[in-house]
């Protein structure tokens, strides 16, 4: 009894049994037939290369890595303090070159010109693609759901129904439907642009009209229920949306105004310029309406609704006008979808989608636009090496567990998120000023 | 005398299901008046405030508010926010910042106006727009130096002392431009050099800036010394109306606060 209260044998005890964790995570899989403990077996004792070194059982291997976190750990509690200072200077650095208006644009034109720049970087055609299709359209999704629940307070759960709104009225407008084009005349792909985002706004005030009189609890159960409804409705009624088969080819985007010409296509490059172009007006867009009258109206809705409606600020009108906003750039990247990869089918607006995107905006930090860029580029870009290479033992099945993971630390160490918003980060400061997220609380249960 | 009233209301019912809350109230505010509604707990002070400013639908009754350009507005089916707009403010029993917001921010949304969608002008941010922008800061800073508050302008609000943000709720009641403000209990939870400073502020309301005031309080003290006029509720009823004295000396509230017929109230 005696050993359990002692500070590092906790320690170490609730690193090992995290190490054991992971190691039967990333472990042999068992099968149906297979006796149930040969996952556990093969997990601990399989063969593998010790570090590229020589070759060990698995077991050393967590063994060698629990040492070394536990390492972490003990060196992170005894000089914690000061690292924190050095890491908070870091962060005031960032600060002062946003906030000083003589640094503010030279910073802003080197991140524009870094974005311009990057397909010179990412030259492989497999990740330019994934660059538009799992990094940019998520952006995009992640500013409009961020502009709803991080804004205004509101949690959506059904956000992806925006996301198939755009997608499939692109494919209607362009003609690949089952279902005939609005009055029988078919669009160029890029005329949809306008079109997918008018539609999935009109969806944003159909459906927040009758339901976001609803607070809390209740209206997160109904945008589930609405993201629900979409997925259903795409899926069985083949005769309008071409079922679980999908819909035929969308063609790509292509300009054609006057004397301006241009084809997209194949080439991944063009729509990134195209979705670069989006990325930057939605966030042009969301920064002035953060900093106008609607902006502070959101945030007083969120902050108190009774005493927000007390000093004559229409909670509905304004809830609504979230929805609508949040879901354009929800339509948009639902627009680019359908024009980049030339086909719509359910599968793209899965449940799941809506909870990755709540993901995102939870860890770039809800209500901060730029911390919910960065946030997105950052899980993505890890997200889609993770499916594309699946290094050590990673499976397909394993991510919604690691995302899982990761949420958990984030709500622990950094609850506002990874670049929060100033607004959010006051929410949190008095109760990280007593309570910093100490790693050492985790393993040993202890306040520190 | 009817045009120098604020607030005429007429035997007003309220009823959750089974329960009555307010039977038969009337109430005439004249406009100007420091005006008190007193009473135990469960008395139905609250639920009054709720009814006229639309947040509580009475069942029976009208509530009409004059405004001091001679409009009359009927409270009863009337939104929260369409009651506020007409010139109705109020402050909350326990306090309701945007607590997140600095001092500065709360009275400031409360400035602005919410009409219209305001989409256009905030992506433009024409003219019109930055001369909104402008009036609404000078409007929330003319009214944090009003209340006391002109050094807490960039505080957080949740960072405040208590008296400070009934203070700020004040200020941010004012923003609204309100023909009468309603404080819910204003100095509870306050120490007694800030109930004093807080009767001072009230009475300034009135008399610097022409704001009628209405308040539900349980500080007798205060509400003797602020109060021109009172009235008594109890288990939803007006049992008496009149001067500080008046009331004071009336057996039938003697009754209600000593509870000689019903159980004992913490007034």
């Amino acid at each position: 009894m005696n050993l359990l209260q002692n500070k590092h044998v906790r320690r170490f005890g609730s690193t090992l049994a995290i190490m054991a964790v992971l190691t039967v995570m990333t472990g042999t899989a068992g099968t149906a037939t297979a006796p149930p403990t040969t996952g556990l077996h093969g997990s601990f004792m399989e063969h593998v290369s010790y570090f590229g070194l020589f070759g060990a059982p698995r077991w050393t291997v967590m063994l060698t890595l629990t040492i070394v976190v536990f390492g972490l750990a003990t060196a992170l509690s005894t000089y914690g303090s000061k690292l924190r200072k050095q890491t908070a200077k870091v962060t005031a650095l960032r600060q002062r070159v946003t906030s000083n208006p003589a640094l503010k644009w030279p910073f802003v034109a080197a991140v524009i010109i870094l974005a311009l720049l990057v397909p010179k970087f990412v030259t492989q055609n497999f990740w330019q693609y994934l660059l538009v299709e799992q990094v940019g359209v998520w952006i995009l999704l992640a500013l409009g759901l961020n502009v709803v629940v991080g804004f205004t307070g509101l949690l959506d759960l059904g956000f992806a129904a925006f996301y198939a709104i755009g997608a499939y009225t692109t494919a209607w407008e362009t003609g690949v439907l089952p279902m005939p084009a609005l009055f029988h005349h078919t669009i160029p792909t890029l005329w949809a642009i306008p079109i997918g985002i008018g539609a999935a706004m009109l969806f944003g005030v159909l459906l927040g009209t009758p339901t976001l009189r609803l607070r809390g609890d209740y209206l997160a159960i109904v945008t589930l229920g609405f993201a629900l409804i979409i997925d259903d409705f795409v899926e069985t009624q083949a005769g309008v949306t071409g079922g679980g088969q999908g819909t035929g080819q969308i063609p790509h985007f292509s300009l054609n105004v006057g004397f301006a010409h241009f084809q997209w296509g194949l080439d991944p490059i063009p729509y990134y310029y195209l979705c670069l172009f989006f990325v930057g007006l939605f966030i042009l867009i969301f920064l002035s309406l953060e900093h106008s009258r609607v902006g502070r109206a959101w945030v007083a809705i969120r902050e108190d609704e009774v005493a927000a409606e007390s000093v004559g600020i229409n909670p509905l009108k304004y809830k609504v006008m979230a929805f609508a906003v949040g879901a354009a750039s929800g339509g948009f990247g639902g627009v680019l979808t359908g024009g980049l990869i030339g086909f719509v089918t359910p599968t793209l607006f899965q449940y799941q989608v809506s909870v990755n995107v709540l993901v995102l905006v939870i860890f770039g930090g809800m209500g901060s636009i730029w911390g919910v860029a960065i946030g997105a580029i950052v899980l993505q870009v890890i997200t889609s090496y993770l499916d594309n290479y699946q290094p050590w033992g990673y499976q397909l099945n394993d991510l919604y567990m690691y995302i899982g993971a990761l949420l958990i630390v984030m709500m622990i160490f950094r609850p506002a998120g990874l670049m929060p918003s100033s607004r959010r980060k006051r929410e949190f400061k008095e109760f990280e000023e007593n309570h910093e997220g100490h790693i050492d609380e985790v393993l040993t249960g202890e306040q520190v | 005398m009817s045009n120098d009233l604020i607030f005429d209301v007429d035997n007003i019912t309220l009823r959750f299901g089974g329960v009555v809350s307010l039977k038969g109230v009337s109430l005439q505010m004249k406009r100007g008046e420091i005006l008190a509604v007193i009473g135990p707990n469960g008395a139905g002070k609250t639920s009054l405030f709720n009814s006229l400013t639309g947040v509580y639908q009475p069942q029976e009754g009208t509530i009409n508010f004059i405004s001091h350009e001679g409009n009359v507005t009927s409270v009863i089916g009337k939104k929260a926010h369409q009651v506020s707009r007409a010139g109705v403010a109020r402050t909350f029993q326990a306090s309701r910042l945007f607590g997140a917001l600095t001092t500065f921010e709360n009275v400031k949304i409360a400035a602005e106006n919410h009409e219209g969608l305001g989409l256009v002008g905030s992506l433009v941010k024409g003219p019109a727009t930055r001369r909104g922008e402008r009036e609404s800061d000078a409007l929330a800073i003319e009214l944090l130096k009003f209340v006391g508050l002109g050094k807490e302008a960039g505080k957080i609000a949740n960072s405040l002392s208590y008296g400070a943000r009934r203070r700020l709720e004040i200020a941010r009641g004012l923003a609204t431009g309100p023909d009468v403000l309603l404080l819910d209990e204003p100095a509870a939870g306050t120490n007694p050099t800030e109930k004093l400073e807080l009767a001072e502020l009230i009475r300034k309301v009135r008399d610097d800036r022409g704001v009628s005031v209405l308040l539900i309080e349980h500080d007798m003290k205060l509400v003797m010394s602020l109060a021109e006029r009172l009235y008594v509720l109890n288990f939803g009823s007006v049992i008496a109306t009149g001067t500080p004295d008046e009331i004071r000396s009336n057996p039938a509230v003697i009754d209600a606060y000593l509870g000689t017929t019903h159980e004992e109230t913490n007034a």
